[in-house]
């Protein structure tokens, strides 16, 4: 077993028109047995950026503390929040700065970028960056989430729309993952609003 | 096998733990407590290899003592889980202790609650939680006789139901177990359930 | 150890509550050929007497303007070994925010670091203040931007400054001359006319330097013939 695979995770960002949404399980687990169904794994950076880390949850916990300290010394230097690309970058060179010890973590980053551009990246655990048009996915899940992304993604959707793609796209991806699922939280961010959902799927 | 498990009630916190020292097939002791009272109202219940254990409870226990002496205030139990999960972590690459922890403490203004932080540094808030061989047993029982809110004597009874489990379907079930609470009253030793007198 | 207890910082209070160390790194600024910057509406230009020593000196093997990142350039009056130190430590700093957020420093953010570095080494033991002041000129997402570093570490944006021999006189000249929509040529014609005023001999392409940057953002030191074009227009 992968220590990836250790507490379980399903992780997913799309883009949509103006927007996009970020979703994930809500399980944590130690291999088998569940500890919790309420655990989060989707952070807010600032209100038009969050990070996912899928993967181990102690590191997941460790690395977003870093994140956030990084972040906040950021913007207290440069009096601004931090574009989507350039923490991109931030959370690359903190990967890889463990090279050779690394965050057992896959990041999943989504936000909206100057002009309100949806911007969605992902990378392994040393920081080897994907970027991505449609979505990104990872964690335990990631290879029905691919599946059911590729099956009912379409372009330029509306945020109506996108939620209830991306919500189907997770809720039936942990069904065929036993290391990940119990409902979900989905994130939808617009240019002038987030929205913010519990997601109820099958609780076994 | 080492067992330990927790819950929270209607305004208190309760951890149980099994009482045994063993190495290897001896058992070395049958009262040794694994839960320890962290300060008036916190409550540190931990399993692992019993070296890491020592060390790391003291170390924390007198780190949070340092804390409340420096600057007259007690940290709250979120600020407690997350000082001991840090420095978990920190020591995870280093070298790690072996220890699980259960971490129940009553705040002022918030209530009775229930910390789950494990080996690798895992936090998590919780309403039940176990760890060791006992988990198994524990948990299932607190799945399906647990809710929210059970009165003391409620949540007694579940505790005495895991216990039972345990000792009737566990092989290497240990013979005592310490059972501690907190409220607002302060954290304090509850009882025992001892099937072997230890003296 | 028997020194260290002798080592502490020379730059130290004196009973009136001043630093003489940095009073007498200002002195040697001011003592130092004259430069000068000025943000136009659609670029920033600096520029800087170059009088050597000597006639023998070869004259193109000196540049005083130099580039701390594409977008940025920066010319020093005071002690030029002084400057290279600086320039070095920030063009360092340029390349490591660089390397971390796959971006380019703005002009605050390395005016910071260069101004902290000037400030660490008035309160560092061992060490002695700059010579130097430092104009920064670069173009960023927030526009143009003129920089005055001082060997305290403080720092101020201008909207033209001047600094070294004939401060007074230059500032004067350019408060007089200034306005707000000027454009990046008539800034380079002012830069002129500004260094003219308190000249000592006959201006040209060989002493002085000029180096401007305008909304391609790439910062660009002028050549003595392109210089030479710029006094033809002047005069």
């Amino acid at each position: 077993m992968s220590i990836f695979e250790y507490n379980g995770s399903a992780l997913v960002a799309m883009v949509g028109k103006n927007c996009f949404a970020i979703a994930s399980d809500r399980r944590l687990g130690v291999q088998l047995q569940t500890i919790a169904t309420d655990f989060r794994r989707i952070y807010k950076i600032h209100d038009k950026l969050y990070i996912g880390l899928s993967g181990l949850a102690t590191d997941a916990q460790t690395l977003y503390q870093r994140l956030v300290f990084r972040h906040k010394l950021y913007q207290l230097r440069e009096e601004r929040d931090m574009k989507p690309e350039t923490f991109a970058s931030l959370v690359s060179a903190l990967l890889y700065e463990k090279r050779f010890g690394p965050y057992f973590c896959q990041p999943v980053i989504a936000g909206l970028g100057d002009d309100n551009k949806p911007f969605i990246c992902t990378m392994d655990s040393i920081g080897a960056k994907e970027l991505a048009k449609d979505f990104v996915v990872a964690g335990t899940a990631s290879e029905s989430l691919y599946g059911a992304c590729e099956s009912m993604y379409k372009p330029d959707m509306e945020p109506e729309e996108l939620f209830e793609t991306i919500s189907q796209a997770l809720l039936a991806s942990v069904d065929r993952d036993c290391l990940s699922g119990w409902g979900g939280h989905v994130l939808l961010v617009t240019p002038t609003e987030v929205q913010e959902k519990a997601l109820k799927g099958r609780m076994d | 096998m080492e067992c330990i498990f927790g819950l929270v009630g209607d305004g208190f916190a309760l951890i149980a733990a099994d009482s045994s020292a063993v190495h290897s097939i001896l058992v070395h002791k049958s009262n040794e407590d694994k839960v320890l009272v962290l300060d008036s109202h916190k409550l540190l219940g931990v399993s692992g290899e019993a070296g890491d254990r020592v060390q790391f409870i003291e170390y924390i226990q007198k780190n949070v003592h340092l804390y409340q002496f420096r600057n007259g205030i007690p940290l709250n139990t979120a600020a407690a889980a997350n000082f001991t999960r840090g420095e978990l972590a920190t020591a995870l690459r280093k070298n790690p202790y072996f220890v699980n922890i259960l971490l129940a403490g009553y705040d002022k203004g918030i209530g009775p609650s229930l910390y789950y932080i494990d080996y690798i540094a895992t936090l998590h808030k919780i309403d039940k939680g176990a760890f060791g061989y006992g988990s198994y047993f524990s948990l299932a029982m607190m799945d399906r006789y647990f809710r929210s809110g059970m009165s003391l004597e409620e949540a007694i009874d579940l505790v005495d139901k895991c216990i039972m489990e345990i000792r009737s379907r566990l092989f290497v079930a240990p013979p005592n177990f310490v059972i501690k609470i907190v409220d607002q009253n302060g954290a304090r030793e509850y009882a025992w359930r001892e099937s072997i007198s230890s003296d | 150890m028997g020194d260290s207890q002798y080592s502490f910082s020379l730059t130290t209070f004196s009973p009136s509550g001043k630093l003489v160390q940095i009073e007498h790194a200002l002195m040697a600024v001011g003592a130092g050929q004259t430069s000068l910057g000025i943000k136009a509406a659609n670029g920033v230009v600096i520029a800087t007497e170059k009088k050597l020593p000597s006639i023998l000196v070869d004259e193109s093997s000196i540049q005083k303007i130099q580039l701390m990142t594409p977008n940025i350039g920066v010319v020093y009056s005071g002690m030029g070994p002084d400057s290279r130190v600086l320039v070095r430590k920030s063009r360092k700093q340029a390349q490591q925010y660089y390397r971390l957020y796959k971006e380019a420093i703005p002009v605050t953010q390395l005016v910071r670091e260069t101004a902290t570095v000037m400030q660490e080494f008035t309160q560092s033991g061992g060490v002695r203040p700059f010579g130097v002041s430092l104009l920064v000129a670069g173009f960023d997402d927030s526009g143009p931007q003129l920089y005055q570093v001082d060997p305290s570490g403080s720092y101020f944006s201008w909207k033209a400054s001047a600094m070294g021999k004939n401060v007074s006189n230059a500032k004067t000249f350019l408060e007089k001359r200034y306005t707000e929509d000027m454009e990046l040529d008539d800034a380079v014609h002012t830069a002129i006319l500004t260094l003219k005023e308190g000249f000592e001999g006959q201006i040209s392409g060989k002493n002085i330097e000029i180096g401007l940057i305008g909304t391609d953002r790439k910062f660009r030191v002028l050549s003595p013939a392109e210089i030479d074009d710029y006094l033809a227009e002047v005069e």
